[in-house]
């Protein structure tokens, strides 16, 4: 087996006294497509900002095709930041650029093509997400499910070896959705792309997913609970997973105060900290 | 204070060494920029200077007319304008209005993760954001001086002329006869200095924002105020160096 593509090895960040992520390990085979699950709030963007060095981690080593990031120069990280994509959950699209630009951006920046091939790049990567003929748009005149596929064609602009993507899926209608999915499925089954989506969609996340880990919430904040292929986590014996793959409200996982902190809440205790 | 320093060292790598290390800056973006910091801001700069000229003139006239020194009043508006008030308020047009743009368009692309969508993309920000708008200020500021300056005479010429009955040609040759270059030259390197100040400190507020669009508001008016005492400051010390040293 050649080395992992990502290699997490005890990452913890704190942002004040609150531990965001605490002691995360795991690794991502070439060809893998790791999901990374989790309720809301509970640290999956951050650590995606860790891994693709935007974030620094308090401690712990985090290893991108074998490098080091932590710890790397600007320049060292821009090199290595070519060979993926990142396909943000608002899309992050430049405003000031229509979407076909924005598409462009990475290319033109990056490398030295042809503005011809450029544009037939732009016209194939929109075709992908099925926005072929909105190129002339600014963002701000499509919606925010296009805006995301847009994101998503602007991620892979480049045919990065590593694509990493945060919520590709939310908020886009159940087609659209497998269209995403059956994409995501290509170019990591057939172009041997390697992906690391965050997602909380389970139908999409067990359809696109090789290995799956979840991060825990409220006790176990920033901890992985559950780690494996897709089989493995839905025949999973742990509570809080089956809790979160089948959606039950009531559960192991705290989604409310306990009662007693909620009428001091409500009633303004004096010693009620604020979280 | 830190990220400004940090700012004009990134900006002074990507104009003076990467060039010579194959990597070339892009002249479309700076010619874009050069459109909407200086062209676009002719006519706000044309009727700033022309009123100021005419108030310098008026002023003038009032008090020289009484001690009969009249024909002074070329001498008073050249030497006024070149020096001093223009640099200064073509600076301040420029920040009322690209100043403040820049932090706002740089601060709303902040919060709405474009930066870190560029930085992800392998783009450096400095690059591709700060430094054509460096490039673009430092030359479009200059160049909106010199024009101010010449708007501004020309408003002075227009109470010389219709009020004190002096000669289109009088006023001209009083002009010519009674600035030195340095006055011009002084008040060059004054608009450059307060380019210099003003698109760097925009940059860096911009750049800095936090929060959302509560947070853009805030850094758009802390740019403002500080490039304007910072361009102040600026204003005063280089006065006291070209003008106060010899004496």
């Amino acid at each position: 087996m050649s080395e992992p593509v990502i290699e997490v090895r005890d990452l913890v960040r704190k942002f004040g006294d609150r531990t965001v992520l605490n002691g995360i390990s795991f690794t991502v085979e070439k060809g893998d497509t790791m999901i990374i699950m989790g309720g809301s709030g509970c640290g999956k963007s951050t650590l995606l900002r860790h891994i693709i060095g935007s974030m620094m981690p308090t401690s712990g080593s985090i290893k991108i095709f074998g490098q080091e990031t932590t710890g790397m120069t600007p320049q060292e990280l821009q090199k290595l930041r070519l060979r993926f994509g990142m396909n943000f959950q608002f899309g992050a699209l430049l405003q000031s650029l229509t979407v076909g630009e924005n598409v462009a951006l990475p290319l033109i920046e990056n490398s030295d093509v042809d503005p011809e091939i450029v544009d037939l790049v732009v016209k194939m990567k929109l075709e992908l997400v099925g926005l072929t003929g909105f190129e002339h748009l600014k963002p701000a005149e499509i919606s925010g499910g296009m805006r995301k596929r847009v994101g998503l064609a602007r991620a892979v602009a480049l045919d990065p070896e590593l694509l990493f993507s945060d919520e590709p899926t939310s908020g886009l209608d159940p087609i659209m959705t497998a269209v995403i999915d059956q994409l995501t499925l290509d170019l990591t089954r057939k172009l041997d792309m390697t992906a690391v989506v965050v997602s909380h969609d389970m139908t999409s996340a067990f359809r696109i997913g090789t290995k799956m880990i979840m991060l825990g919430a409220g006790k176990k904040q920033g901890r992985i609970i559950a780690m494996g292929t897709p089989d493995e986590i839905r025949n999973s014996d742990n509570p809080e997973v089956q809790q979160f793959i089948n959606g039950r409200p009531d559960g192991p996982i705290p989604l409310k105060l306990a009662k007693e902190d909620y009428i001091d809440s409500l009633i303004g205790h004096p010693r009620m900290n604020e979280r | 204070m830190r990220d400004w320093f940090t700012l004009n060292a990134q900006v002074l790598y990507w104009l003076l060494v990467a060039p010579f290390r194959g990597v070339p800056v892009r002249l479309g973006p700076v010619f874009e920029q050069m459109v909407r910091i200086g062209v676009q801001a002719v006519p706000m700069t044309a009727l700033t200077s022309l009123s100021i000229g005419i108030t310098l003139a008026m002023q003038g006239a009032h008090e020289l007319t009484r001690m009969g020194a009249a024909s002074f009043v070329p001498d008073l508006v050249a030497m006024t304008i070149l020096r001093e008030l223009g640099p200064l308020l073509v600076g301040v047009v420029v920040i009322g209005r690209s100043g403040s743009a820049v932090t706002a368009e740089l601060g709303t692309m902040k919060v709405s993760e474009e930066i870190e969508a560029l930085e992800v993309m392998a783009i450096d920000p400095m690059r591709y954001l700060v430094l054509p708008r460096f490039v673009a200020m430092l030359v479009m500021l200059p160049a909106l001086t010199v024009f101010g300056n010449y708007i501004g005479m020309a408003g002075g010429w227009a109470i010389c002329h219709f009020s004190l009955d002096m000669e289109t040609a009088s006023y001209i040759r009083r002009l010519v006869e009674s600035s030195h270059p340095m006055d011009l030259y002084s008040g060059m390197v004054k608009s450059v200095v307060f380019a210099w100040l003003i698109i760097t400190i925009s940059c860096v507020y911009g750049l800095g924002v936090k929060g959302g669009a509560e947070g853009v508001g805030r850094a758009t008016t802390n740019s403002v105020v500080v490039s304007i005492l910072t361009m102040l400051i600026a204003d005063a010390c280089l006065t006291a160096i070209f003008f106060f040293g010899e004496s």
